[in-house]
């Protein structure tokens, strides 16, 4: 088993809205991964970026460390990232690492792109 | 972060109580801890919140580990636990040369960040942990109690 099956992100919604929807595992070796997915999302500058982590069953500090070096990225190009999240341990991480105050994080896409 | 020692024994010194596994320093196989240390922490009986808990601290004590193998040599993971409850994990990186030349990469903005993250996330999930180098084997330590959710 190698991390290639225990990682996957892929991009929907349109150029405004984005949608990098990852699944798996995010850890040291899939982090990067994600970050250059995230980097060409936003290098097309675009208002709003969701990320979809419903189907992430985990997740480490690499991971969080891509999503806030990313949000951070976007919000000096006048963007904003939101997060979707219902895994429970996801959303205990993001409270007790204090990002749950740095992240709208919404239970589904939609509700992320109306919010 | 804790002052506290490294772990050398939770107060038994059975075998059956006791495992040690070898992987190598690379990020690939980082899965394979977390797969360890979590049937470990069934085998000694933490509540399941615990062990979820414990798969990602551990994950993060290897980051630690792998930082300073510079992706090479092996890391070496000892796991102890005892019947009150008590889950000891003492970590190595053991370099693959010269140990005097391994040691932390300058880092990244990206990757102070997580380092950060993972100082949050280890004060948050396990009950004491700690690292240090020596002689440039850099090593790393962590003990859960098992909690009482009844309560």
């Amino acid at each position: 088993m190698t991390n290639d099956a225990l990682f996957d992100v892929t991009e929907s919604g349109h150029s405004k809205v984005p949608i990098v929807n990852a699944r798996g595992e995010i850890d040291v070796s899939t982090s990067p991964e994600l970050h250059d997915v995230l980097a060409g999302v936003i290098s097309r500058r675009p208002e709003l970026v969701i990320v979809n982590l419903s189907e992430v069953t985990f997740i480490d500090s690499t991971g969080l460390g891509v999503l806030v070096g990313t949000a951070r990225d976007l919000r000096a190009k006048g963007g904003e990232l939101r997060l979707v999240a219902t895994q429970p341990h996801i959303i205990k991480l993001l409270e007790l690492t204090g990002l749950d105050e740095m992240f709208d994080v919404l239970p589904d896409t939609k509700a992320a792109v109306t919010r | 972060m804790s002052t506290m020692s490294v772990p050398g024994s939770v107060g038994t010194d059975h075998l059956n109580r006791r495992v040690e596994i070898s992987i190598p320093a690379d990020a690939q196989m980082l899965f394979l801890a977390r797969m360890t240390g979590a049937a470990v922490a069934t085998r000694a009986d933490l509540p399941y919140d615990q062990v979820e808990d414990l798969r990602l601290a551990i994950d993060e004590l290897c980051i630690g580990l792998l930082s300073s193998s510079r992706g090479a040599g092996q890391i070496a993971l000892l796991f102890q636990w005892d019947d009150g409850g008590t889950l000891d994990v003492v970590g190595t990186s053991v370099p693959a040369g010269d140990p005097s030349r391994s040691g932390h990469r300058p880092q990244e903005p990206r990757h102070v960040l997580s380092f950060e993250l993972s100082r949050r996330i280890l004060d948050a999930l396990v009950d004491e942990h700690g690292a240090d180098d020596m002689g440039g084997v850099h090593r790393a330590w962590l003990r859960v109690r098992r909690r009482d959710y009844s309560a």
